[in-house]
């Protein structure tokens, strides 16, 4: 479960990007944020990754005070989430393969069973034939597929995904979110910060309206 | 564990190759440093050894009165003989000392051949044991017997022993002095090039923080980045060390002349070249571990 108690987060004053934002997001969850540019879509998502931190508030993850907890304890916290960047965040100079294949790395998974998961993964976005390719030979929707399936390899337990979609064809970009949709269905908690709404109106089980940082309205269709 | 210690010597082969020309800059520099210091360790090496079989062979004459009784000359003998430091001592009678001069001289045959009498004074030749051979205690001892009736004079062949060891401890303290300079200069080189590839690389360490990566995980690759340069370095300027020791006295040798046997490179032994190896390990392990814990912040 992740619970933000009176979030408040200032880059510059006198502007708050989050004021006062309280939520209860429940295990297994598919969360739609969303709202217009500079709403403070990002800086939730990225204040609950605790890649920022609050000017004020507080934040639990199954109970873990994530603002108080060692260094140590961050990094586990980082392994049970997937996250899709809305810049793609991408090693252009390794290959589609090892940029999937990080976050298994990371945890010391064997090379066989890399191969074997990165290899599904990129199967399901439909990125396999491109597997040894660089990114940057890739157009920019598949980059982030690329992005996404990073997200996904490790099989998070919460996935973070920042405007996801926005560089893919309507067609992939429903594709994209099933795939998200089947892996909620699993157990995973998926929060997809987005402006798409058609998408938004067909996938939105749980929607949070963010306007100028504030929370101005919720909707639960589930 | 395993995979994990794979996936470091992976990822530290594709960082060496793909920023491979600051890394051969790097190694360069590292090499011509250890280069430099194994030189001056050859030297070293070298005089150290010359001085120690100066040493080892050095002798005292002690020249005696002619007019001294046999007894006499046995009562200087067993004085002579005395200290602990004292080997051997021989007699060599002035006839004994004449026949080595003609010997040791034949092209002065005929001068000797003239001569109406016999020049040469008796002498007590002493052999002093290595360790002491420079040694105040002989000094004073040698300085003692000079005022000793019946002896006239003494030839004694400390100076260049100390002369030698002087020489030895000056290579070595130049060897240490520009050594330390070029090791330093390296270790800056190997800190900045780790530097700029941690900047290269801020991308690639973000995403890495952010999929779980502990800090230990992100440098760990940067140090063996570091080691491998340190490491790559040292081996090659060994290389080129025994390269030298090959060359120099083909070309450069015989134009020392008398100079040759002092300028002699010697093969470091096996704990130097260990060290020189280890050194360029640690070198490049320390430039590489200060860049990263200043300048990545994780």
């Amino acid at each position: 479960m992740i619970e933000l108690f009176h979030i408040w987060k200032q880059y510059q004053k006198p502007y708050w990007a989050l004021s006062d934002v309280t939520l209860q997001i429940n295990d297994g969850d598919f969360y739609f944020i969303t709202g217009p540019s500079g709403s403070g879509k990002t800086t939730l998502l990225k204040t609950i990754f605790r890649e920022i931190l609050p000017t004020e508030g507080q934040i639990l993850i199954n109970g873990i005070n994530i603002l108080k907890v060692r260094d140590s304890r961050i990094y586990t916290l980082r392994r049970t989430m997937g996250l899709v960047f809305q810049d793609f965040r991408l090693m252009f100079h390794r290959t589609v393969f090892d940029n999937v294949a990080v976050p298994l790395q990371v945890i010391g998974v064997g090379r066989k069973e890399i191969r074997r998961r990165v290899f599904a993964t990129l199967q399901k976005v439909n990125l396999h034939q491109k597997m040894w390719e660089l990114p940057g030979r890739l157009s920019y929707g598949e980059q982030q597929r690329v992005a996404i399936a990073r997200a996904v390899v490790n099989n998070p337990e919460i996935i973070l995904a920042d405007e996801p979609t926005g560089n893919l064809d309507p067609e992939l970009a429903f594709e994209i979110i099933t795939l998200f949709k089947e892996i909620s269905k699993q157990g995973a908690t998926v929060i997809i910060g987005s402006h798409d709404r058609e998408l938004i109106r067909h996938f939105g089980d749980n929607i949070l309206f963010l306007q100028k940082g504030k929370i101005v309205g919720k909707e639960a269709h589930r | 564990m395993i995979e994990k210690v794979k996936f470091f010597f992976r990822v530290t082969g594709n960082n060496l190759w793909q920023f491979r020309t600051r890394n051969l800059f790097s190694v360069t520099i590292i090499c011509l440093s250890f280069l430099t210091v194994g030189i001056f360790v050859s030297l070293t090496n070298n005089l150290r050894d010359t001085a120690r079989d100066l040493a080892s062979n050095m002798s005292i004459a002690f020249y005696l009165d002619a007019k001294l009784s046999a007894g006499a000359v046995d009562a200087v003998r067993q004085e002579i003989a005395r200290p602990a430091f004292v080997e051997s001592v021989k007699l060599v009678s002035a006839v004994e000392a004449l026949e080595r001069f003609r010997l040791n001289f034949p092209e002065l045959a005929d001068v000797v051949a003239g001569l109406k009498t016999n020049p040469f004074p008796p002498s007590l030749e002493v052999r002093v044991n290595a360790r002491a051979s420079a040694s105040k205690e002989v000094v004073a001892f040698v300085e003692g017997m000079k005022k000793r009736p019946g002896v006239t004079d003494v030839l004694f062949n400390q100076d260049w022993v100390e002369k030698m060891q002087g020489f030895s401890r000056l290579a070595g303290a130049i060897g240490a002095f520009l050594g330390g300079i070029l090791i330093l200069t390296s270790f800056f080189i190997i800190s900045n090039v780790v530097k700029l590839n941690v900047f290269a690389r801020k991308n690639e360490i973000e995403i890495l923080r952010l999929v779980g990566g502990t800090n230990l995980f992100i440098r760990i690759p940067f140090w063996l980045e570091g080691i491998t340069l340190g490491l790559l370095g040292s081996l090659l300027s060994l290389g080129l060390l025994f390269i030298v020791i090959q060359l120099f006295p083909v070309y450069l040798g015989a134009s020392l002349g008398a100079l040759q046997e002092l300028l002699r490179f010697r093969y470091p032994d096996l704990t130097q070249a260990v060290a020189l190896l280890v050194g360029g390990a640690a070198t490049g392990f320390i430039g590489s571990a200060t860049s990263v814990s200043k300048f990545l912040k994780v």
